[in-house]
């Protein structure tokens, strides 16, 4: 079934419904043949869920969703970039140290530590744009604690730069 | 989700014999191992000719699982496996039990025309 058709059937459950199934759910879709009898199978079971829907159970939970976001690329490779800035800079403090006996002092040639710092901090900015374009419509609240993760992660890099001054 | 019952026309139809209580087909379909949506549908379509919608399929996979019959495993990429608990083992065996003395008893009734 066509991506964009298997989202908009998807629109019909119930939010709650959409928050526990709609990633396999619409995974489902797009692996079946579909056809008009499967789109119009979707809407009636929408319908239904509507109507009556199936209550308890793993409806309240959203670990899974949550995991399941959190090891998308989009969700992890801003955090690994956060996480490769902070080595970085840990690398070029304890190079630093071993070769002039100081640690990181700011100097007009900034050098290539500086530069991969920058590169993995800006770099990841457009990686966040697309996790955020693409999940907060989908799962808002699990969207919103990976960002809140990221955001601690790209602090985490920065907390450094700002404290020592470089 | 009441069901995908097909109205049987004639005894030549194909259709003919197909079973569907879709909670009853993804408890036994799970009953040779833990699948994922997809499979469930292949497996039970193989099983008793019967194709599930996904809207169908999934109507039933939320009411099982929300009855503590079956239970979600970590996901394979996008797709979610899903496999029966020692619950949904014993309403499968029940359920089928149940079936059987019905067909036995139909099978008789049969006989005896």
């Amino acid at each position: 079934m066509n991506k964009a058709v298997a989202c908009l059937l998807i629109r019909l459950y119930p939010r709650k419904w959409r928050d526990r199934y709609e990633l396999e759910f619409e995974a489902l879709l797009e692996d079946e043949r579909g056809g008009l009898w499967a789109m119009v199978n979707v809407a009636w079971s929408a319908l239904y869920e509507r109507v009556s829907p199936a209550q308890g159970g793993m409806m309240d939970q959203n670990s899974q969703t949550f995991r399941m976001i959190v090891k998308q690329p989009s969700a992890f490779l801003p955090l690994a970039m956060s996480v490769g800035a902070l080595a970085v800079l840990f690398v070029a403090a304890v190079y630093s140290f071993a070769h002039s006996g100081h640690g990181l002092v700011r100097e007009a040639d900034e050098g290539a530590a500086a530069h991969l710092w920058q590169i993995l901090m800006a770099g990841q900015l457009p990686v966040l744009a697309v996790f955020v374009f693409k999940w907060l419509p989908r799962a808002p609240r699990q969207t919103l604690y990976i960002l809140a993760v990221q955001a601690g992660a790209i602090l985490a890099a920065m907390a450094p730069v700002y404290f020592l001054n470089l | 989700m009441s069901s995908t019952r097909h109205v049987v026309q004639d005894e030549n139809d194909p259709k003919l014999g197909h079973y569907s209580d879709p909670p009853l087909l993804v408890l036994s379909s799970l009953s040779s191992g833990p699948k994922h949506g997809h499979a469930m549908i292949e497996d039970i379509e193989q099983m008793c000719g019967t194709h599930l919608g996904p809207g169908t399929l999934y109507g039933a996979i939320a009411r099982l699982e929300a009855l503590g019959l079956i239970e979600p495993l970590p996901q394979e990429e996008r797709r979610q496996p899903y496999r029966l608990t020692e619950q949904g083992v014993h309403v499968l065996r029940a359920r089928l039990a149940t079936l059987d003395r019905f067909v036995a008893a139909g099978m008789g009734r049969l006989e005896a025309l």
